[in-house]
């Protein structure tokens, strides 16, 4: 037998593989990396049709059992079902051949790996197949059954049994399980829920990471494991497209330069390959890190490179390293050869042992208790455990990396602040213990290998995995002294006889119910602050509220204080009296008003007829009304008044409505009147036209300002008028003439102007008292009026057009229009009557300004 | 892009907890009156980068664990490290008295560093403890520089850094031209055959 199994060893390489159960009859044997499914057909030995044909890839034993599919599984039907040991790279004879001779021997056990692990732990895996060839561990037929004796074959998964008994023990076993944590919550019992809740938080974890869950637990989660096992299978081929797809992006760099990279990569994939079996690990990290060098010197300084930007350089190594250790990752990653599995299970053992440590233990001032602070760990433990979900050393360390960061922030959460390394290497060994990721150990030796050195030694990767490296050295060598403990306590604790309740283990073991109860605690807290925040808010708001009424009614009674004293007195010299008094009081031109009044009363009777041609007889005419005027005045001036003490708006609205009525009413004599005053004085007019009616004044102020010469303008409007047609000859056919004509009289006597601006006045007059009852709010800018007697510069406006557009420049303002007016109004009607309007308006004014304060306050506030 | 040093010095800080390690990095990477600071990454490594008789030197700076249960694991800090600074407090006794210990176990875990001893936390004359003569005594036995320094009220700091990194570079360009010699021998010998 000896013999034969030497014959086997010197020709073929051979296959640990495993015994799967098909829904037939029938089994298959899965061999481990290759995929190569057998079937395996008890009844029909001699019926060897190989209907898939050969068996291909050479490869190597790997240790690993959980199958990782690197190409589709094919079925080829095989000889006997004890055997496991399949022969690769046959011809199809051969493979015949081969299954006669393997059937001749000792079969591997089914669950050889736990048996091995336990029975040679100091051999290699390659001896563990050859070791087959002991009789002890040949398996029969009835070992492949069920347990339970059901006829069916069991599975070495699934404890021995098949599907349908394994579940049924499993159902029992979790019944079990439930009622004994429910009578006493012994640590077994809370140790298993712990792992369940942890398997709980890497699947909600997986959804972050972008590959399958790692988190392949060796005993506990091993029924997790299988589905898993066919969804990475399907993993496989993305992730080395996406490496191929990072390889075309370099396509800039030109073939050459592609050609040679891949060239090396292929060079160092056979190259490693062939010495991973040949040589032991710690050689073959070693000539890996030789390839790394020598691809970094040949991108430096060949020709081809020559070209390459240095920063590509860099990212060209660093790809490097990642394609050819992605490639390799299946053989290089926990090798066969050495007992990194075992390590792994070791650190995993060691680690559940140790589940009582907890940060105060550690000296660490994590505070467990703090919901931000164990979501902050949390992510430090899923970007851990991310670690085995990549391949390439270099993302491995980026995990690390990210996961320290994590810590670090953890850290300085607890006791804000800088971190120094004192605080950060204990609170990265609770992390650890905390996580106990999985195959921890092969990462850290694979990452040691693998991982380009000048990157482990220095950076942020290098120092952080540094750090990993030294909080596993310490949770390997952990004793009683490291943890300032008793040896006693230490035992107790590592045998279970002491059990610790930390805020950790009640989160995650001690019940579902306490963790939902902080969390529901912490949000009502969050909940009441923020009804805290809303009620001040609210408060503050009320503050102002008050605050703000309190302003207005002072401002208001100041206001009204203020206000009403002066708007009282004013009543007063509104008489007629007073208004005499103060006419008399007034300089010079005032008095010849009153003057002209009487004389406009001689002429009443004569000037009957309204319109003339001289223009004397218009002011007459005028004047006429005046004494009536008078009277309106004061009675409107009076009304006026008291709606003053009302407010503005009113005084604003009213001026509107009346003067287009006036205008309709007296259009024609007001307009005859302007027309004339043409003649002498057209700024007057304009200004009466203009405080006559808003609407037209808009378009006819637009076209004054616009146009220089306002006279052009005017005579339109005039035009338009019936009146009109009897003196606007002149002035339009020829300007100059005709304005000098009227202008002789206006400049002959001063005195006569005044007269002449009394007549003026009293069309105006008329409309004045339309306009004080409307627009006495601009009084104000009758302070001006004693200046206005410039009157004399308007005579000649004729002749110099270019003073014109001054007056339609201000007539943009109603002030400056009653400005006009009022000149005459003065002359005519008495200043006193002004002065109290002015300080009327000047009070309005006040009010205005303050109101407006308040509604910008008001404004301001909403 | 051509990088922005010539040389990457890894530097390693030991002594025990509490002396000080982590303020003195501190001080020496973030302090913002020598603007020529890169980065902050974490806090317990630093990066800065200084400049040397006109090379560009970017220091790369690992503060280590120092209490007396992590004291055995540390070893692989050492892994590639080109300098190292060893603190202790003064006015700690103990911690001075620890510095042996320390200068041992680098001995163990590498063999060409360039060290130097600091004592930290040099501000209070009144509460020191280790007196500047007995470190200086101690320090010319080992051959090694010492530095009496405070991070609190950044004494001597930056001083400290700068000598460190100065010997570093020095052992460096010295083996360089060992390795230039040694090279220089081969060729003439090569030489020396052919032309026989």
């Amino acid at each position: 037998m000896s013999d034969t199994n030497s014959r086997i060893e010197k020709k073929h390489k051979f296959l640990p593989a495993k015994i799967l159960k098909n829904g037939s009859n029938n089994l298959y044997v899965k061999t481990v990396n290759k995929s190569v499914i057998v079937n395996i057909k008890p009844e029909n030995a001699k019926e060897i049709v190989n209907s898939e044909g050969r068996i291909t890839e050479g490869g190597c034993a790997s240790k690993r059992y959980i199958a990782r599919c690197y190409l589709q599984p094919k079925h080829v039907p095989i000889w006997y079902s004890e055997t496991m040991i399949l022969h690769i790279g046959s011809t199809k004879k051969k493979y015949f051949e081969s299954i006669y001779y393997v059937k001749k021997l000792a079969p591997f056990r089914t669950n050889f790996f736990v048996k091995f692990t336990d029975l040679l732990k100091n051999r290699s895996y390659k001896y563990m197949m050859y070791a087959t060839k002991q009789p002890s561990l040949r398996i029969k037929q009835a070992d492949l059954k069920c347990k339970n004796g059901c006829g069916y074959y069991g599975n070495p998964d699934w404890g021995g049994y098949c599907s349908k008994c394994y579940r049924g023990t499993m159902e029992k076993d979790r019944h079990h399980r439930k009622s004994n944590s429910d009578q006493n919550r012994s640590p077994v019992a809370g140790f298993s829920k712990f792992e369940e809740k942890k398997r709980q938080q890497t699947d909600k974890k997986s959804k972050y990471l972008n590959f399958a869950p790692v988190f392949r637990k060796t005993s506990a989660a091993k029924d997790v494991g299988r589905p898993e096992r066919h969804h990475e299978s399907r993993h496989i081929n993305p992730e080395m497209q996406k490496l191929e797809l990072e390889y075309m992006s370099y396509i800039h760099l030109g073939k050459q330069v592609r050609d040679d990279f891949f060239r090396f990569v292929k060079f160092v994939n056979i190259n490693l390959r062939n010495e991973v079996n040949t040589r032991p690990i710690e050689e073959v990290a070693a000539a890996a890190q030789k390839y790394y060098n020598f691809f970094t010197n040949r991108i430096n300084t060949h020709e081809i490179y020559a070209k390459v930007e240095q920063d590509l350089k860099d990212h060209l190594i660093d790809f490097f390293e990642k394609f050819s250790m992605t490639l390799l990752y299946g053989i290089l990653f926990c090798p066969h050869a050495t007992n990194d599995e075992e390590k792994d299970l070791a650190i995993q053992r060691r680690i559940r042992q140790l589940s009582w440590v907890n940060a105060h233990h550690l000296d660490c001032c994590i505070s467990e208790t703090s919901m931000e602070v164990r979501d902050l760990v949390y992510a430090a433990i899923t970007h851990l455990l991310g670690m085995d979900s990549v391949k390439a050393p270099q993302e491995k360390l980026s995990y690390v990396v990210r996961c320290c960061q994590s810590v670090v922030e953890v850290l300085q959460h607890c006791q804000g602040g800088p971190v120094s390394a004192d605080e950060f290497l204990p609170a990265l060994i609770f992390v650890v213990l905390k996580a106990n990721p999985a195959r921890l150990k092969s990462n850290i030796l694979y990452v040691t290998r693998f991982c380009n050195d000048t990157r482990l030694m220095q950076g942020e990767g290098g120092y952080y995995f540094t750090n990993l490296c030294c909080a596993v050295s310490f949770i390997e060598n952990l004793t009683a002294e490291s943890l300032n403990m008793s040896e006693e306590e230490f035992q107790g604790y590592m045998t279970g006889t002491i059990t610790s309740v930390s805020a950790w283990e009640s989160a995650l073991v001690a019940c579902e119910g306490m963790h939902q109860l902080c969390e529901h605690l912490s949000q009502l807290k969050g909940l009441s602050e923020r009804m805290d925040a809303v009620q001040d808010g609210t408060e503050r708001l009320r503050e102002s509220m008050e605050a703000f009424k309190k302003e207005i009614n002072t401002k208001v009674v100041e206001i009204r204080e203020s206000t009403p004293l002066i708007i009282k007195p004013r009543k007063v010299p509104i008489s007629l009296d007073k208004q005499d008094s103060n006419t008399a009081n007034l300089p010079s031109p005032l008095a010849p008003t009153v003057i002209s009044t009487n004389t406009v009363s001689e002429h009443v009777e004569a000037v009957t007829i309204p319109i003339t041609i001289d223009p004397v007889t218009d002011e007459t005419e005028n004047h006429t009304s005046v004494g009536h005027f008078y009277a309106q005045n004061l009675a409107a001036q009076e009304l006026n008044l008291t709606d003053s003490k009302k407010g503005k708006l009113q005084l604003d609205i009213t001026p509107c409505m009346p003067i287009d009525t006036l205008k309709q009413s007296q259009s024609n004599e007001l307009l005859g009147y302007d027309t004339q005053s043409l003649d002498g004085f057209i700024t007057p007019d304009e200004g009466s036209l203009l405080g006559l009616s808003n609407i037209n004044y808009d378009i006819d102020l637009s076209d004054l300002s616009a146009d220089n010469s306002a006279a052009d303008e005017l005579t339109p409007e005039k035009r338009k008028s019936p009146n009109f047609i009897v003196d606007p000859f002149s002035p339009l056919s020829a300007p100059c003439n005709i304005a000098q004509s009227p202008l002789i009289p206006s400049t002959a006597t001063t005195s006569k102007t005044e007269t002449k601006s009394d007549g003026f006045i009293l069309p105006f007059k008329i409309e004045e008292s339309n306009l004080l009852d409307t627009q006495e709010n601009h009084s104000p800018i009758n302070l001006p009026s004693p200046i206005k007697p410039h009157a004399p510069h308007y005579s000649g406006f004729s002749t110099q057009g270019v003073q014109i557009p001054s007056i339609p420049c201000n007539t943009g303002d109603y002030s400056s229009l009653n400005l006009l007016q009022q000149n005459e109004n003065n002359q005519a009607s008495s200043s006193s009557v002004a002065d109290s309007q002015k300080e009327e308006n000047k009070s309005n004014e006040k009010v205005v300004k303050v109101l407006g304060g308040v509604l910008d306050t008001f404004d301001k506030l909403f | 892009m051509a990088r922005d040093y010539d040389h990457l010095f890894k530097l390693l800080i030991i002594g025990d907890s509490g002396v000080g390690k982590s303020s003195l990095l501190l001080r020496f990477a973030d302090n913002t009156f020598s603007g020529s600071y890169i980065t902050t990454i974490g806090v317990d490594f630093k990066i800065r980068t200084v400049n040397i008789d006109g090379q560009r030197i970017k220091l790369q700076i690992w503060d280590t664990a120092g209490q007396e249960r992590f004291r055995t694991i540390t070893s692989t800090y050492y892994r590639g490290t080109h300098g190292v600074i060893v603190v202790y407090d003064v006015t700690n006794g103990e911690s001075f008295a620890n510095v042996k210990r320390w200068l041992l176990e680098i001995e163990q875990n590498c063999d060409v560093v360039n060290k130097v001893l600091v004592g930290n936390k040099n501000d209070c004359p009144d509460r020191k403890v280790v007196l500047t003569e007995d470190a200086e005594r101690f320090a010319r036995t080992l051959n090694i520089i010492l530095f009496e320094t405070s991070a609190k009220d950044n004494l001597n700091v930056e001083e400290m850094f700068l000598c460190v990194t100065r010997l570093v570079l020095k052992s460096k360009s010295t083996g360089e031209q060992r390795k230039e010699k040694v090279l220089l021998a081969e060729v003439t010998r090569r030489k020396r055959k052919q032309d026989r």
